[in-house]
């Protein structure tokens, strides 16, 4: 099988690789990278859990091919924060109860960063629209959206 | 023993319910989320290793067939293929699955000679990565010779000859009939001013986890062992059943838990996935994983749930005093049969929901059809036996035109009338559902609520209001399944959970949990727990999982025992501990041991807590200092500070060998009320909630945040029950929703935005500080709730409803029928 | 549920793309691949080439030109749903962009490429009969247009040839006064439809001087009702004549059954929905 050669920025560092052209970019952060932050759910695009940022933009990495990527500088959950330094979302995930399982819960925090990028201080609505195509079999939701209200009034400079 | 029906065990309680619990009843932050949050949790995809290869099935497409001839032939020579297994060769090296039916029905982790299923593996693959598995799939050719299939559960009743699933159990489908009368039932019944009637159809639907089942074995050819990491739970209750599949010496086996990414009772026991994973990793000499992907998750994962027919009749008096509950049911199983019908006596638990009920008539019919077999699904069967008493309530209500809480609120259980026995033999250990009720009608505003729908009414909007007050047992002690097995042997009778606590010698505590984390909190109740019993910041606790190498007898997480049965494990091996911290201080402090007590991370003299020593002082003392003790010779003062404690169910009792009764078997009862208003647009057959509201009385609370994040999370399960979700297979028996595309999980859209939680704690008498269960939370209340706020809508036109999921195609067709028979009328 | 092979062509240019499709005739275009990498995941379908025109510049613009909108095959749904161009000048798209799917999928999907899946019952399809947008093919042998009457042919079936690659798709500019409606059920929020219906209406007085119907998930393909348009024109513009206009509707359709909605549901929702955004593009007559 052919291979064609890739570059990508992951969380600011620089990888060179080859890949299949059908290799999922998926199963590229997870096993190429060993970046298994990054949850695969359903496989065909439906429950939003495999969400990463592709130039700062949320997509699918589970409908996407690595070499679709070429060139792309990609955040994953792995460069957000850590557990001793955590992203603000991620203090308000854990502040407020916004996972149970956790395995959606990559997911939902690159879309809430893509969120609150374009919007510092979102309603429930506007929060809700944003988790649309995010599936949670835990939580019910309502405590995600508080989650990301909470991390949005963190980074907004609140206590 | 066999105890007389009415035996009621004593309490064995030590820690009573009290005021000023320092850790216990804290909305604290869950220990387990840092990594969760930050990508370092380990789920079952993410165990590798190198070299690690990679399994794929062939799904048989077939719902029903005998399989004439694989060809592997072309699978095998593509490139970075190690091994195909047929299921002629799998049989060969290893044996059944573990079954607990009784007789066994067994099914085998690849298909030999008889597919019963779509999706069923007829073939695997093992290869390089798994796209190459999938590619060699391809290849390999099947041809099958197709058999009648079985789709219909009451249908299935009648099935002879060649579309029988498993004719060694003979020439049928009906795989288990049993048929109990608790009670008396005809007299009652005899009585009776008004018995209400009705057929009422609960749906195939499925835990569904966002993460699939998945498992990677290990096999080391020096020791001749097997390492097994896998999603699953009751590794250390039952885990050696797979060494017998895998034929094996039992101490072969090391199961090693991972997180799991949700399980919703779906990943209970899982033993495909590592029996699959093992038999390859000895083949190819390589670590592989076998990772369920989401068709296969769908198709043939064993946990559909539920799948019933209720032929339901309830006795009443004209003042809606309910005598009798009466009750045939045909529940679809699926093509095989790994719990038996468990799920119904789960159901028997709390049949009569919170009403004084005198007898009961359950005769259940066990059908095999050509699905995806039953599991477990947060409530196993105990869901639907709530939805059924509820609409069975509301249709007594209406029925005998007296209103529908006034109905409920005559026949609840009153607070002074526990322990409650009901028909079934079990008992309820202590509950207070009119302040349930009550207070779900405050927070939701019923009033408000009946005055704002009777105006939306007049300008013709689609408005109701339903009220559900049903059951959440938990704790089960699996008795019940003996009443099942006809062949007269005894059930189990313990399923316990345990717990090991080790002190360092610095004071640090490590606890270990010999259940998985599967979604729920487990490290941190185990730390709220600890932390109360040694009163230690927690942050001086650190939580661990046990693999089966050093495991307890612990049946993990399911049936909402978890808190309860870990909490009474911790508080066991807790005092194993103090009595011997007490013993040093006291030798430390020139004190009584009687006089000691925990505070702050000390010891102290009870009533003197300046005479005191810390824990990290003690601890080092207990682990150098053996010579410096009171008394050499003491067998309690051993060096260092450890304990493990098993606990056993809190109270249960046997069935009677007669099968009139059950004994008592699931009494930490839970209860709930569920309230919501919905609006319907009968043209489009959609719905939106305006309010939701619920109370859970779950005893003693440990960690109320979290609870109420059982709470919300069953709500939305309950909502996909009841209106989107169904595993739906035609009359070919080819399922039509493998995909999160066509079985509709709820998206956020569909959830509630603000469902207000609401707390009563009536504490149990029996367990460790009063707790009683809560995982299994709203799915055990949303339903019938819904299913009556939908009819109350739609009560101008007249509909009725008896059937879930309420999709929009239903509703609409409700409407439609309703409408054609006003026109016709 | 991985992919089967297939070769990979990165195309810089449209010329590098439309002269890959044309040496290779099982090539096959990868665009956003939000709904092709789906299936061939399922390995519903398995090309065996694909030429990725991700990387080429020049497809992605929204412009006004020659009286309407001019829109890059490969703009992304979510530029087209934020247009301010395109509110302006069809109202009716960024309406129906608030049924489309959810925002990582709107990031990567394509306007044009979703065109070309042509989707029984996705949106755009339907919003493109009802404005009379035309379409833009490109091959190695030239250029041609087709009106979006004459694209749309069967599930995932139009009229572009294989060796062809849709550029641009052209839709005329809301003519002044003309209301529009785009009303959707579907099983859960930004699914595929089960029955959408897209209007557009234009008065003279309080008569119907124009109406335009078209619907999605009704069909192999979204469908225009000619004959439902034609009995509105020239009425009073009354809530009974679009009620006798969604009657009209349930009955020039033939849907098929499906889990989600069998026939009897879809000609009511056809009904139902019709009436509703006929209402709707009333009130936007302005």
């Amino acid at each position: 099988m052919n291979k064609e050669k890739i570059t990508v920025t992951v969380n600011g560092r620089k990888h060179e690789k080859e890949v299949e052209p059908r290799r999922l970019l998926s199963d590229f952060i997870r096993e190429d990278l060993r970046l298994t932050g990054t949850h695969v759910g359903c496989e065909h695009g439906v429950c939003g859990t495999c969400t990463v940022l592709v130039n700062g933009k949320s997509q699918r990495s589970c409908l996407t091919f690595a070499v679709m990527a070429d060139g792309a500088e990609i955040q994953t959950i792995e460069g957000l924060g850590t557990a001793e330094k955590m992203h603000p979302l991620q203090q308000g995930f854990w502040e407020k109860h916004g996972l149970q399982c956790g395995f959606c819960t990559p997911g939902m925090l690159m879309t809430a960063v893509e969120l609150l990028k374009e919007n510092p201080n979102p309603s429930v609505d506007e929060v809700r629209e944003a988790l649309s195509g995010n599936l949670c079999r835990c939580t019910g939701y309502q405590t995600i959206v508080e989650s990301i209200q909470r991390g949005a009034e963190i980074m907004r400079g609140g206590k | 023993m066999v105890q007389n029906r009415g035996y009621i065990p004593k309490s064995r309680q030590r820690e009573k319910p009290r005021e000023g619990l320092k850790y216990i009843g804290k909305s604290m932050k869950r220990v387990e989320d840092p990594r969760i949050l930050t990508g370092k949790g380990v789920y079952a995809d993410d165990i590798s290793f190198p070299e690690m290869a990679h399994v794929a099935i062939v799904k048989s497409s077939h719902a029903h067939a005998r399989i004439k001839r694989i060809d592997t032939s072309k699978a095998e020579k593509l490139p970075g293929v190690l091994a195909v297994l047929t299921g002629a060769q799998a049989a060969e090296i290893c044996g059944p699955l573990p079954t607990w039916s009784s007789p066994p029905v067994f099914q085998r982790v690849i298909a030999h000679e008889r597919v019963r299923h779509v999706g069923e593996a007829v073939a695997a693959v093992c290869a390089e990565s798994r796209y190459i598995a999938e590619d060699a799939c391809d290849l390999i050719e099947v041809e099958y010779e197709p058999l009648p299939v079985v789709v219909d559960p009451e249908e299935a009743l009648n099935s002879r000859g060649d579309a029988v699933l498993h004719p060694e159990h003979g020439n049928t489908n009906l795989i288990l009939e049993s048929k109990f009368d608790f009670g008396p039932v005809k007299e009652d019944f005899a009585a009776a001013d008004h018995v209400v009637k009705r057929r009422l159809r609960w749906p195939r639907s499925g835990g569904t986890p966002m993460e699939t089942n998945g498992a990677t074995a290990v096999w080391d050819e020096g020791s001749q062992r097997f390492t097994i990491h896998v999603n699953s739970s009751m590794y250390n209750f039952v885990g050696w059943m797979i060494a017998d599949t895998l034929k094996i010496p039992h101490h072969k086996l090391n199961i090693v838990p991972t997180l799991a990414g949700g399980s919703f009772g779906a990943k209970l026991f899982l033993y495909k996935q590592p029996v699959m994973a093992a038999i390859f990793a000895k083949i190819v000499g390589r670590p592989v994983k076998y990772l369920e992907d989401r068709m296969e998750a769908s198709l043939t994962n064993d946990a559909h749930a539920s799948d019933r027919v209720y032929y339901a009749e309830l006795a009443c008096k004209k003042d809606g005093t309910f005598l009798s509950f009466r009750q045939r049911i045909i529940d679809d199983y699926g093509a095989y049969f790994q719990y038996g019908v468990g799920q119904h006596g789960n159901a028997l638990a709390q049949v009569v929901g919170p009403y004084k009920i005198n007898s009961v008539g359950v005769h259940v019919q066990a059908v095999l059809t050509n699905k995806n077999q039953q599991g477990a699904y947060r409530g196993f069967g105990s869901e639907v036996a709530n939805f059924v008493i509820e609409r069975m309530v509301d249709a007594a209500a209406e029925e005998l035109k007296i209103d529908f809480l006034e109905i409920r609120r005559r026949n609840f259980i009153q607070p002074d009338q526990f322990p409650y026995l009901i028909p079934t033999g079990n008992m309820y250990d202590s509950g207070d559902y009119e302040k349930v009720l009550d207070e779900t009608l405050k927070i939701l505003d019923y009033k408000g609520w009946q005055k704002k729908v009777a105006e939306m009414r007049k300008a013709g909007r689609y408005v109701g209001i339903g009220i559900a007050t049903t059951h959440e047992r938990s704790v089960f002690s699996s008795t019940e399944f003996w009443m099942w097995n006809l062949d007269g042997k005894i059930g189990w009778t313990s399923s316990p959970d345990s717990m090991s606590i080790k002190i360092d010698p610095r004071g640090r505590i490590y606890g270990t949990l010999h259940s998985p984390f599967w979604g729920n909190s487990p490290e941190t109740v185990a730390t709220q727990v600890i932390a109360e019993q040694f009163q230690v910041d927690p942050s001086n606790i650190e939580i661990t999982y046990s693999d089966t190498d050093k495991g307890l007898h612990s049946t993990g997480p399911g049936g909402s025992r978890f808190t309860v049965m870990v909490t009474g494990a911790i508080v066991g091996a807790a005092a194993i501990l103090k009595k011997k911290i007490y013993k040093i201080a006291a030798h430390m402090l020139e004190a009584n041991p009687d006089d000691m007590e925990m505070r702050d991370g000390h010891v102290s003299v009870k009533g003197a807590p300046q005479k005191k020593v810390s824990l990290q002082d003690l601890a080092f003392h207990a682990y150098y200092m053996r010579l410096s003790m009171p008394d050499p010779e003491d067998p309690d003062l051993t060096s260092g500070l450890d304990a493990t404690y098993v606990y056993d169910h809190p109270v249960t009792t046997l069935p009677d060998p007669k099968r009139e009764h059950m004994g008592i078997f699931y009494p930490i009862m839970g209860h709930m009320c569920h309230s919501m208003v919905v609006e319907v647009d009968p043209e489009t057959g959609q719905f939106t909630f305006l309010d939701y509201a619920c109370v859970h009385d779950s005893g003693v609370m440990i960690n109320p945040m979290t609870l109420e994040g059982h709470m919300r999370g069953g709500v939305v399960n309950g909502i996909g029950s009841a209106t989107s979700e169904h595993y739906y297979y035609d009359k070919n028996g080819q399922p039509t929703n493998t995909l999160l595309t066509d079985y509709l999980l709820p998206s956020i859209s569909e959830a509630p935005a603000n469902m207000k939680c609401g707390h009563v704690e009536t504490p149990s008498p029996f367990t460790e500080y009063g707790i009683k269960g809560g995982g299994e939370g709203g799915r055990m209340g949303t339903p019938p709730a819904l299913a009556q706020a939908i009819e109350d809508a739609l009560r101008p036109l007249g509909v009725k409803i008896t059937e879930l999921p309420l999709t929009q195609k239903r509703i609409r067709q409700l409407v439609r029928e309703a409408q054609t028979k006003r026109a016709a009328d | 549920m991985k992919p089967a092979p297939f070769r990979y062509v990165r195309a810089r240019s449209v010329d590098d793309a439309v002269a890959a499709l044309a040496r290779d005739s099982e090539a096959k275009v990868l665009a956003g691949g939000q709904s092709l990498i789906a299936m061939m995941n399922v390995r519903a379908a398995k090309p065996d080439c694909l030429v990725d025109i991700n990387a080429l510049s020049g497809l992605d613009y929204i412009k006004v030109k020659d009286g309407g909108l001019a829109i890059g095959a490969l703009t992304r749904h979510e530029t087209v749903k934020r247009s301010a161009l395109v509110k302006e000048h069809c109202p009716l798209l960024a309406e129906a962009y608030e049924w489309i799917a959810h925002r990582a999928v709107r990031n990567r999907g394509t306007f044009g490429g979703n065109l070309c899946h042509a989707d029984p019952a996705s949106e755009n399809p339907a919003v493109a009969l009802v404005t009379e947008a035309s379409f833009v093919l490109k091959s190695a042998k030239g250029e041609r247009t087709v009106a979006a009457g004459d694209f749309f042919k069967g599930v995932y079936q139009t009229a572009a040839r294989q060796d062809e690659l849709l550029i641009e798709v052209r839709i005329p500019s809301r003519p002044k006064g003309q209301g529009w409606g785009f009303v959707e059920v579907s099983p859960r929020k930004g699914d595929f439809a089960m029955t959408a219906t897209v209007v557009t209406l234009e008065l003279a007085g309080s008569n119907v001087k124009a109406a335009k119907i078209a619907l999605t998930g009704v069909s192999d393909r979204a469908i225009r009702l000619p004959s439902v348009e034609a009995a509105l024109a020239g009425k009073p513009a009354t809530e009974d004549l679009f009620r006798a206009a969604g009657e009209a509707a349930r009955k020039a359709i033939n849907p098929s059954s499906d889990f989600h909605a069998d026939d009897a549901m879809r000609r009511d929702l056809a009904s139902t929905l019709t009436r509703r955004a006929l209402t709707a593009a009333k009130s936007r007559c302005a």
